[in-house]
């Protein structure tokens, strides 16, 4: 999605909104109200897989973000909210998580922080990024008179500060953008937000290695974290958080919890959670279908998530913006079906699916009695046929939502104690891989 | 019930019998037993049903096949049941459970292994649930020969808990490209309510070491119990390579080759949630902690108790269907599955790890190499054949992941009989069954003796 147009739009006005934006946020502080920035959106965002984020700025090769900190508000399975912080492309409204910025192998990166937080320096680490200037010079982490380390990186100052970081994106891979100051706090308020370094390659293509190739239309974001609600209520309320109490309770895939995670991007009903996390793909085949998948993995907790794809493994093909290669080119890469990803790393995994005994109901039927569907308890997502492409009349009252015949196959975060939010089980970080029919079907 | 879009395609061949247990169950599967009843039901049901709305075509078996399936080769049956913790110290009020028949402590959900029973026999085993699930292995399906795997599993319902009507299923974790309908994951395909049979078929292309658990209410179903460990033999097993006949992965030149083999499940108890399904609570599962890490479903040193029943493929049962404890151990009834590894000095011993508790595990093989040939079910093997095995002494395991080791016994060296080495988790926190200074949880010993140890007869088995 190319959102540069309205980038370079709203610089006009920004000195304005920012100023508006800081006596808004006043009164949303003392109130408690969630403050939103009518959206300026020309396109929607694909209904799924990645929403990229360009850089503005006009010049090839050096891409301009502006990133501003908002306050703000989301939406967990069990129907409470959490108070948040967020990064926001150029002067939108907040969201969760930050915009996913794309750029290319080897651009000059411009990222412009716009702090409207109320009593908090902020700043954004590159994690992955070398020699990162912050406002021209060595970006640098900050001391204060006593030598403590206060911030990570060059911080903008609370309440209107501004720094401008920029760096050579040199490695492609799939990073992480996080806040560099009183990350303990900031970054487990939300200020995180993931980059995508598109190789020389091209954009089909996760790294310069041929064997890295993917579908364009099938990459997908894997963006986990957590939350503590004590201490999001504490942060809201101005009160301290002691972090010896930090105790997650709600768990997010791109921001949201399943359900909410298999709704379309921009769903209406999460305005502040503009990410869904369904992969929609179609069975690989080698003749016109013979790329995978991509999911670009990020782990923004505290812990290592194990997270589990159903029914096929994936080929883990890089960590970290480093692909997985000996020094003369091996390929060091494997497959995994549980994706154990690390606090802070990224993991690039290339997947596919097929039917590997190529069932149909009438040349290969599943070599078994069918039960009847009266025998058995009937998934909400399942089409009443063993088959692809096939749909049965289920039980009158049975609710389903089945489209087309389509298979679902579950992924989610196998510390199954995690796939749940504060007492509503089979919620958080968990997905679907969507397999829809060959074309024609009725999808839609 | 919408009367006017089914009234037109009812069926006249079902009744309401259909919604009856008993008659669901294994027999009912079959294809000429099936066609016989359909037949009965059609000859009195048109007059019966008339034009009763709610008999649409759901009612029915799906259009299938009459051929005649092959009988399982594991029949497994979903249930509840008790199993024993080392009582103290006890976790007031939540260990050992008050309502724990002696001499156990624990209430659990979990598989059993039916096959070859009678009904009776069958329908006895509820509440007779064991932990883990009885440990299985497949031949890699050979497409010169093909051969379906069937693993028939039926529901007994739990007995302490007739207010849950919960369904189940096999979910086996890590099989690759399985259509929904064999993937157990219900909320995308089918799950198996209480009387009802359900048969996965399997065509196992990928060696390795897998895990399988009841994908209902996952958080619960896997916690209480309902896992396990399956293991895949590559094709090339039985040739001669390097000196052996059995591999893990079809490596072509004898590297994973191994003498004797073990399996090596890691599960977890949290006292409070096993107690909570007990007593009609629920959990916070986000207060979740293991008060107990297992291997093999017992806590050291039990590990190191004999085996029980654990050939699935050649059941051992008393006449009721109940296993039979290992000896001296009567409350290690339901925990059939010993980690003791004995072997002798230069032998290749496999072990099979997968761990499907919800915390990372440092499992340590205090003073011996192992390497690692296996992740998950794949050969460290790059794309272009790159050998990407490793040795280490410790294999830090998440939730869900599975390694395939293989150490070679060093030379006996000690005065005794046999030498010791200990497998443990390095996080000791969960390595002490919660006893002071005790060591416990789930760790296990290698004895190496000089010689003597007989060839196995299946995974685990002593050779003593």
């Amino acid at each position: 999605m190319n959102r540069s147009g309205r980038a370079l739009a709203l610089t006009v006005d920004s000195r304005h909104k920012v100023l508006a934006m800081a006596c808004c946020l006043l009164l949303a502080l003392a109130l408690a109200v969630n403050v939103q920035v009518e959206r300026a959106d020309s396109a929607p965002p694909p209904k799924v897989g990645i929403v990229c984020t360009e850089g503005s700025g006009g010049v090839a090769g050096q891409p301009v973000f502006n990133l501003t900190t908002r306050t703000g508000y989301i939406s967990l399975p069990d129907g409470n909210t959490a108070f948040m912080w967020g990064y926001s492309s150029g002067f939108d409204g907040f969201q969760h998580p930050g915009p996913v910025l794309c750029v290319n192998e080897g651009d000059t990166v411009t990222v412009i922080l716009h702090n409207t937080l109320l009593g908090q320096a902020t700043s954004i680490a590159f994690p992955g990024q070398d020699s990162v200037l912050a406002d021209g010079v060595p970006a640098a982490p900050e001391t204060n008179g006593s030598g403590r380390v206060t911030s990570l990186t060059t911080s903008a100052a609370a309440a209107g500060g501004t720094v401008t970081y920029s760096f050579v994106a040199d490695r492609p891979g799939t990073f992480l953008y996080q806040s560099g100051t009183d990350p303990e706090t900031q970054i487990r308020m939300g200020l995180f937000g993931a980059l995508i370094v598109r190789p020389t390659a091209g954009t089909d293509h996760v790294y310069d290695r041929a064997d890295s190739q993917f579908t364009p239309n099938e990459e997908f974001m894997v963006l986990l974290s957590e939350i503590d609600p004590y201490q999001h209520q504490a942060v809201e309320a101005g009160k301290t958080f002691n972090m010896n109490n930090y105790h997650p309770r709600y768990w997010l895939i791109n921001g949201r919890g399943f359900p909410d995670s298999i709704a379309d991007n921009g769903a209406d009903w999460l305005p502040t959670q503009p990410y869904g996390a369904l992969a929609q793909v179609h069975e690989f085949n080698n003749t016109d279908h013979p790329q995978p998948g991509l999911a670009r993995y990020l782990n923004v907790g505290t812990e290592d998530y194990p997270f589990h794809p159903h029914g096929n493994n994936g080929r883990v093909i890089g960590r970290d913006g480093n692909p997985l290669e000996g020094t003369g080119g091996e390929d060091l890469s494997f497959e995994k079906f549980s994706i154990n990803i690390g606090p802070g790393q990224t993991w690039d995994v290339l997947f596919k699916w097929y039917d590997a005994e190529d069932y149909d109901p009438v040349g290969n039927p599943v070599p078994v009695t069918v039960p009847g569907l009266a025998n058995s308890v009937i998934g909400t997502f399942y089409s009443g046929s063993p088959y692809l492409g096939t749909q049965e009349t289920l039980p009158a009252g049975t609710p389903t939502l089945n489209q087309c015949g389509e298979f679902y196959i579950i992924s989610h975060n196998h510390a199954l104690h995690q796939i749940t939010s504060w007492g509503t089980n089979m919620t958080g970080p968990i997905t679907y891989m969507r397999i829809d029919p060959p074309q024609p079907n009725t999808c839609g | 019930m919408n009367a006017t879009s089914h009234g037109a395609s009812a069926q006249p061949n079902m009744t309401g019998s259909m919604m009856t247990g008993p008659m669901m169950t294994g027999p009912m599967m079959t294809g000429p037993m099936m066609s016989r009843r359909g037949l009965f039901r059609s000859a009195g049901g048109v007059a019966a049903l008339g034009g009763v709305a709610w008999a649409g075509k759901y009612l029915q078996p799906e259009a299938y096949s009459l051929a005649e399936f092959p009988d399982p080769d594991l029949y497994l049956a979903g249930t509840d049941g008790w199993m024993y913790l080392p009582r103290t110290p006890a976790i007031a009020p939540f260990h050992p459970d008050v309502l724990a028949p002696d001499p156990f402590t624990t209430y659990i959900f979990g598989f059993r292994n039916v096959t070859g029973m009678t009904d009776a026999q069958k329908l006895g085993q509820k509440n007779k649930a064991q932990h883990s699930a009885p440990l299985f292995w497949v031949d890699q399906y050979d497409p010169a020969s093909p051969r379906d795997f069937r693993v028939q599993i039926t529901n007994l319902g739990l007995e302490l808990r007739p207010d849950l009507f919960d369904a189940h299923t096999l979910h086996w974790h890590g099989f690759r490209n399985v259509i929904p309908f064999f993937d157990g994951e219900p909320s995308g395909s089918v799950s198996v309510p209480s009387g009802r049979n359900f048969t996965y078929v399997y065509r196992p292309r990928e060696p390795g070491t897998y895990m399988y658990h009841c994908h209902v209410e996952d958080v619960e179903h896997v916690h209480m119990g309902m896992t396990g460990l399956v293991f895949v033999r590559p094709i090339q097993d039985g040739q001669n390579i390097g000196g052996y006949t059995k591999f893990m992965y079809n490596d072509g030149d004898g590297s994973t080759g191994f003498d004797r083999e073990f399996s090596m499940f890691l599960s977890e108890v949290w006292a409070e949630a096993h107690w909570a399904d007990a007593h009609i609570q629920l959990p916070e599962w986000s207060d979740y902690r293991a008060d107990f890490s297992m291997l093999n479903g017992r806590v050291y040193p039990d590990t190191v108790a004999p085996n029980g029943s654990i050939d699935p493929f050649n059941p051992i049962y008393d006449g009721s269907g109940d296993l039979l404890p290992p000896p001296g151990r009567p409350e290690l009834q339901y925990q059939p599955l010993s980690s003791l590894v004995n072997c002798n000095s230069g032998e290749r011993v496999a072990l099979r790890f997968a761990n499907l508790g919800f915390r990372e595990v440092a499992m340590t093989l205090g003073g011996l190499r192992m390497r690692v040939h296996g992740r998950d079910a794949t050969h460290l093997r790059g794309r272009d054949g790159t050998d990407v095995s490793y040795e280490t002494e410790t294999l830090n395991i998440g939730p869900g992941e599975s390694y395939d080791v293989i150490f070679t016994a060093p030379a006996h060296s000690g005065t005794g009989d046999y030498d010791t080495y200990l497998i443990y988790n390095r996080a000791y926190q969960r390595a002490n069954n919660l006893a002071g200074g005790g060591f416990g949880g789930a760790a296990t010993e290698i004895r190496v003796y000089p010689s003597g140890v007989a060839a196995q007869q299946y995974p685990n088995d002593w050779g003593i």
